[in-house]
């Protein structure tokens, strides 16, 4: 008989099931367009008003998700070729450059039909275009390019991009939220008018309740992550990160999934199960990963690496108090902007900080999860998630000794991410990584 | 290079062109505040009615980047990390401020990190919306209001309703004469080169704004009045796209044969074009110029449902309707977009700009440059080739 090499990684069991029922809520996606229900494509997380979505059953496709799903099949490189062939420059991101191409190929070539190649079913046209103002500027541009395919009306939600110092003043945050309820209420009118139906406000409060009851499992899931040694690794983050943020499918069996999910991190931190055999270097991973390119991680496990905490951005926000906000969209509102865009604000001015949202959370999660080092991974065809990691891996090593190791590469162009030098710098980053180790001992910081 | 005493017209905007900080030095002497910023968000009208002096900045394409390399990657915009590297290489000692705002996100990434590394009295971020939503415009009035506390917290002086209007009223002189100038690109031959009008811009980008509108009037009156014209070329070419803030671009452009007759830029008609309207409230004057009426691809606009939003030639043209215009008030031929590499809200833009422009029956070109003197060389052989298609 024989036996099975034992995997360097060991993944959450309690993940499977959470995968399954992301991928079978995109395959029922699929199924209704092809039924003839209406679908949109949206932008992941537009700071949860896809929760709205959810209360008027208007099915939702992620062509980001989408565009990570193609990377990790292989399947990227020719709708990546036919975006160049349209006419758009090759720095674009690498999620917008796939979903470009995929359209054009579908909307010129095959008269709206889904090409046959397409991984998991393919993303049927949409009924119409959902994207937000806030985290990159390709999140609203590139669905802003799809017109050239499609007649699809489209919406671009606001979210108040806030300076820390500017955000903290007086007045400010009730003004954003006000603004962003309005936004909201502008955005139902919107989808009333494109679907001819009318919002059911009581399940929009269920769902908005349900998405808060998944955050708040998934942050304590996430809160347990800080024992030493960590019982669970990037990858599961990773393969779980977009259920609490995207209200799709049963949203009941989904907090079951979570719990279930909470319940085998805290049996492992009870009997000191560890995600990777032997807890060398504690890491943090700042921006999304080499999806083409994951074996990295397992690569890294072998040699003792334990990837303990992502960014900022794809963790769900901080717990802030509700108490008398009853309407959904306030709740809403308050919950994108209070906990997660300006949730690291405080901390930040304390510290002199100014970059909030993308750089200050580092260094708290660099000092909460007692890390080592971090594998900062600029994108190269992503500004919104490069532009700030020199000056974050500066700030850590500034104020914390805290060394971090630059990777360039990409989301989904395999050609922009080149694993045996980043292996060899990745040892190399090791003798590093003990050496700060001793510099914060000498300087009497506790890890 | 020294700036000498007297000088006027043309002869004064080289000279500012070549030692753009000479004059807000001056005044910084005479005890006036000067206040840096980037892009054309933050609000002048405001500073220019606090007696503060609103000073540009930009990058420069002939020193390379080096200090800037640390804290922002190669990979984002080379005008930006330009403008960075001049701020962390002391360029700009006389600055009392700086303005920085949400332009994009290399730029909102950007003031943070200049903040950080370089400490002024007065400094404050601008968030700027990316829509034009009834919702964004309340929000933004809001957002200047934020503004002009942080600049009467600064100067410990009340911006009064009347001063402001005042303002407005200077700067929307100034949009008004750039007009006049501009008008004088629409004669065959054009009375003025493309070369001339970006090194007047950028002048007008290092002064205060009252003499900005005397440097107007004297170079107006002077070209008007010159007899050596520009030389009368086979092609009319409106330039668009990304800041051009060196004149090697359409000094090479100029230099190959074609006269550059009009712009879509920001160093251009995108700053200078849109004037505030005189409302009771001056504040929703100032957020519907900024807002609504600068016409940059960092702000996302769509024509409305019931005015043909799902259709996309209709969407171009509430997009781009206004090049029509440019095109037919300046005769043009042929068109231009260039843009720094790794911009993204140009890039995203390029492709539907060219179907616009297609529809209207104009050939493009587009040019990728990496915001440096040797990257220019190479896109010579391009504007030759394209000019000869249109010639």
């Amino acid at each position: 008989m024989v036996q099975e090499k034992k995997r360097a990684i060991n993944r959450l069991e309690t993940m499977r099931p959470i995968r399954a029922e992301i991928d079978e809520t995109y395959k029922q996606s699929v199924e209704a367009v092809k039924a003839g229900n209406p679908i949109a494509w949206v932008m992941v997380n537009m700071w949860l008003g896809d929760a709205i979505l959810h209360a008027m059953d208007i099915g939702a496709v992620y062509p980001e998700s989408y565009g990570a799903v193609c990377a990790a099949m292989g399947a990227a490189q020719s709708y990546l070729d036919r975006c160049e062939e349209e006419g758009f420059p090759t720095h674009m991101c690498g999620y917008a450059r796939n979903c470009i191409g995929y359209t054009a190929r579908m909307m010129k070539d095959l008269g709206g039909k889904i090409p046959p190649e397409a991984p998991m079913g393919g993303m049927p046209k949409p009924a119409v275009l959902l994207s937000r103002g806030s985290s990159c500027d390709a999140g609203f541009k590139w669905f802003q390019a799809l017109a050239r395919y499609m007649d699809v009306p489209m919406w671009t939600l606001e979210m108040p991009v806030p300076g820390v110092k500017e955000g903290l003043s007086e007045g400010v945050r009730e003004r954003n939220v006000e603004f962003m309820a309005k936004e909201l209420r502008e955005f139902v009118s919107f989808l009333e008018r494109i679907f001819g139906r009318k919002m059911d406000w009581d399940k929009l409060s269920q769902t908005v309740r349900d998405l808060e009851e998944i955050g708040r499992v998934w942050r304590e899931t996430n809160e347990l992550r800080k024992t030493i040694p960590c019982p669970m690794h990037s990858r599961d983050f990773w393969t779980c990160m977009n259920g609490p943020t995207t209200p799709t499918g049963d949203l009941k069996k989904k907090l079951k999934l979570y719990r279930d999910l909470y319940d085998e991190v805290k049996h492992r931190v009870e009997n000191k199960i560890n995600a990777v055999a032997q807890e060398k270097y504690r890491v943090g991973f700042t921006e999304l990963p080499p999806w083409h390119s994951l074996k990295v991680f397992d690569t890294l496990a072998e040699r003792g690496w334990n990837f303990v905490v992502e960014t900022w951005g794809y963790h769900p926000p901080v717990p802030i108090d509700l108490t008398g906000v009853n309407d959904p969209l306030e709740r809403l509102a308050r919950i994108s902007y209070s906990g997660f865009t300006t949730g690291s604000f405080q901390g930040a001015m304390q510290a002199g900080e100014y970059m909030g949202f993308l750089g200050y959370p580092n260094l708290e999660y660099a000092k909460e999860y007692k890390l080592d080092g971090f594998f900062l991974h600029p994108l190269l065809s992503c500004r919104a998630a490069s532009a700030h990691l020199w000056y974050v891996q500066d700030r850590l090593m500034q104020k914390l000794k805290v060394p971090s190791l630059l990777i360039e590469g990409d989301i989904v162009d395999v050609r922009m991410f080149d694993l045996a030098d980043a292996l060899k710098k990745a040892e190399a980053f090791e003798e590093i990584m003990d050496h700060y180790k001793k510099v914060r001992r000498e300087e009497g910081m506790e890890w | 290079m020294s700036v000498v005493e007297g000088t006027k017209g043309l002869s004064r905007v080289k000279e500012l062109y070549q030692d753009r900080p000479h004059r807000v030095k001056e005044l910084k002497a005479e005890g006036r505040k000067v206040i840096g910023y980037l892009c054309i968000y933050p609000v002048l009208e405001m500073m220019t009615a606090l007696d503060l002096v609103p000073y540009r900045l930009f990058g420069d394409m002939r020193e390379p980047i080096t200090k800037a390399d640390a804290c922002l990657p190669p990979m984002v915009c080379p005008f930006l990390r330009s403008s960075l590297d001049l701020a962390l290489k002391d360029k700009y000692p006389f600055l009392d401020g700086m303005v920085l705002a949400h332009i994009c996100d290399v730029g909102e990434r950007m003031a943070h990190i200049w903040r950080t590394y370089k400490e002024y009295p007065y400094f404050y971020f601008m968030d700027v919306p990316h829509t034009v939503h009834k919702a964004a415009l309340e929000m933004f009035k809001e957002e200047i209001k934020g503004f002009q506390k942080s600049l009467e917290s600064f100067t410990g002086k009340e911006l009064s309703s009347e001063r402001l209007k005042q303002a407005i009223g200077v700067h929307n002189d100034q949009r008004t004469l750039v007009r006049e100038l501009y008008d004088l690109r629409k004669p065959d031959p054009p009375l003025i080169t493309g070369t001339e009008v970006l090194q007047v811009m950028v002048a007008l980008a290092s002064i205060p704004v009252e003499e900005g509108n005397d440097l107007l009037r004297e170079v107006i009156n002077e070209i008007k009045q010159r007899e050596e014209k520009p030389q009368k070329q086979a092609v009319r070419l409106l330039v668009w796209g990304s800041i051009i803030d060196d004149v090697s671009l359409i000094e090479t452009i100029e230099n190959v044969g074609a006269n550059v007759v009009m712009d879509d830029i920001c160093v251009g008609t995108r700053s200078h074009w849109p004037k505030v309207e005189l409302t009771p409230d001056p504040l929703d004057g100032i957020a519907n110029r900024y807002l609504e009426g600068i016409k940059c691809p960092r702000t996302f606009r769509e024509a409305a449902l019931d005015q043909g939003g799902k259709n996309y030639m209709a969407n171009l043209e509430n997009r781009f309707g206004y090049l029509k215009d440019y095109i037919k008030g300046w005769n043009v031929n042929g068109v231009i977009l260039q843009s720094v590499r790794y911009c993204d809200t140009h890039g995203y833009e390029v492709p539907a700009v060219r179907d616009y422009l297609k529809s209207l029956g104009l050939p493009s070109i587009y040019l990728e440059h990496d915001y440096s003197q040797s990257s220019l060389a190479p896109l010579k052989t391009r504007v030759q080739a394209f000019l000869e298609v249109l010639g």
